[in-house]
């Protein structure tokens, strides 16, 4: 049996692509001082750590001081995402290449990506000599970074869109206003309400760590308790965290399943 | 304060912050290679598809699931403890980040394979692990490759803010300008943290496109 042999092209592509991979490695850890031993007594240390941790500390205190930190950033969380749901659904419509003009649209979708660009640590950096120290920078951090990662998932479930409704809408007589708000606003507000929810589960995580710089919730707890050496409350910090986004997390999924596969129907 | 945030100090940017630059860009790129590649054998482990022993599934499942609830910055808070500070613990901490996102991702591709492939090799004698070798890791390789980057991009953003808790890179030099109130030294460096993202992530979607 003759088996037809891989194209050449193919062949080289692969070969190149191991040695990126190889060589990008082998780079990156040199610089970066890399060594067996220190990788080889890593699990070790890391041990060590996790079993300092416990038994955790379940004290009243501890409990009253962290988990109205960890709600803080449940808080911080939802309010950016609200703030970028808002803000990124107008502006998903402008970056759209087929409901928008596209000089305009070109333009949008570059001031997204210069959003997208800044991490929201780093936004918070700016914002903090601006705001102040406090959970509303944290709340602004993720907000706009929001606007920049809803707006470009958004507008790219806009240009998805089946343009058959909008046509009917356009051959009865309706305006490009009407057009917007019947043909292409039902068919894109499902997934993108489903976006916004996966968006708060995401900055979720990162208003945990917002603490870090200054910027409220409960990261800055965790880096206190671990500064300190205090590491049982730590764990109590990780494991309280933990648990609010596997909750967070579960009852969102669950949501986005019901909003996209509708109710289950049981036969 | 604010106003020193406008008036940029480019040259001290420049001779302080490229070094730290280029060691965040290294600290994505090997946590990136190392997170995807160990992800990679252990979705097939993560999927109903390739993997029919429940109690495996269900302990592979939600390993990627509890390790995925850390954020990246907590991990790399707690390996600069564990490990000491420097760059070492920002590429344990990403190279978890790295792996819980891969491994979602995959594992999910991995669940809408076409089965057909598997069932073949299995019929002609093949063994589990052959079968998967041959018939449904080619299926996923494309979406492999193109997650690969997607949390390239991810690592390169991540690694920006490491140094902030001393896990290396060029937000060290931040967190540190940042106790003296130094705006006007801050302000550069994001410039150019922005400038590099930006030119990488170019870079990726057009290697994407090369490739895929």
């Amino acid at each position: 049996m003759n088996i037809p042999n891989q194209p050449l092209n193919q062949k080289i592509l692969k070969y190149v692509i191991t040695v990126l991979i190889v060589v990008g490695s082998i780079w990156s850890a040199s610089g970066l001082e890399i060594t067996p031993d220190r990788i080889f007594s890593a699990p070790g240390k890391i041990w060590i750590l996790i079993s300092a941790m416990f038994p955790l500390d379940l004290s009243q205190e501890a409990i009253d001081r962290i988990v109205p930190k960890v709600a803080e950033s449940l808080f911080i969380a939802w309010a950016g995402t609200v703030i970028g749901a808002i803000f990124s659904f107008p502006v998903s419509f402008l970056a759209a290449n087929n409901v928008s003009l596209n000089s305009l649209s070109r333009l949008t979708k570059q001031v997204l990506n210069i959003i997208r660009a800044f991490p929201e640590l780093i936004l918070a950096f700016v914002l903090l000599p601006i705001t102040g120290l406090g959970p509303l920078t944290g709340t602004l951090a993720v907000g706009i970074h929001s606007i920049g990662t809803l707006g470009k998932l958004s507008s790219e479930v806009i240009e998805g869109i089946d343009e058959g409704p909008l046509e009917s809408i356009k051959s009865s007589g309706g305006s490009k206003l009407n057009e917007l708000f019947f043909g292409v606003v039902p068919q894109v507000m499902p997934t993108i309400t489903s976006y916004w929810l996966y968006r708060f589960e995401i900055n979720l995580r990162a208003s945990a760590v917002l603490g870090v710089v200054g910027a409220g919730g409960v990261g800055a707890e965790l880096i206190n308790q671990l500064r300190f050496r205090d590491f049982p409350r730590a764990g109590t910090v990780l494991v309280v965290t933990i648990l609010m986004v596997l909750i967070v997390d579960t009852i969102s999924a669950s949501i986005r399943r019901r909003i996209i596969k509708g109710r289950e129907i049981k036969v | 304060m604010t106003d020193t945030l406008f008036d940029p100090k480019w040259e001290w940017a420049f001779e302080n912050a490229s070094q730290a630059l280029l060691e965040t860009i290294q600290i994505a790129i090997l946590a990136s290679i190392l997170g995807c590649f160990i992800a990679l054998p252990l979705s097939f482990y993560a999927s109903k598809a390739t993997n029919q022993t429940t109690t495996t599934y269900i302990i592979y499942k939600s390993f990627l699931n509890f390790i995925r609830t850390i954020p990246d910055l907590f991990w790399a808070m707690l390996f600069t403890v564990a490990v000491g500070l420097g760059p070492f613990a920002g590429v344990l901490a990403l190279v978890m980040f790295s792996m819980a996102i891969m491994g979602k991702l995959l594992s999910e591709t991995i669940d809408s394979i076409d089965l057909g492939p598997l069932e073949a090799a299995k019929a002609s004698g093949a063994k589990h692990n052959q079968a998967v070798f041959t018939s449904a890791l080619p299926q996923i390789l494309p979406n492999f490759t193109a997650y690969f980057l997607y949390i390239f991009e991810l690592c390169i953003r991540a690694s920006v803010i490491l140094g902030l808790v001393g896990a290396g890179g060029v937000g060290r030099i931040i967190e540190t300008q940042r106790i003296f109130l130094r705006f006007d030294r801050i302000s550069p460096i994001i410039v150019l943290i922005l400038l590099a993202v930006i030119a990488i992530e170019q870079f990726s979607v057009w290697l994407r496109r090369k490739i895929l």
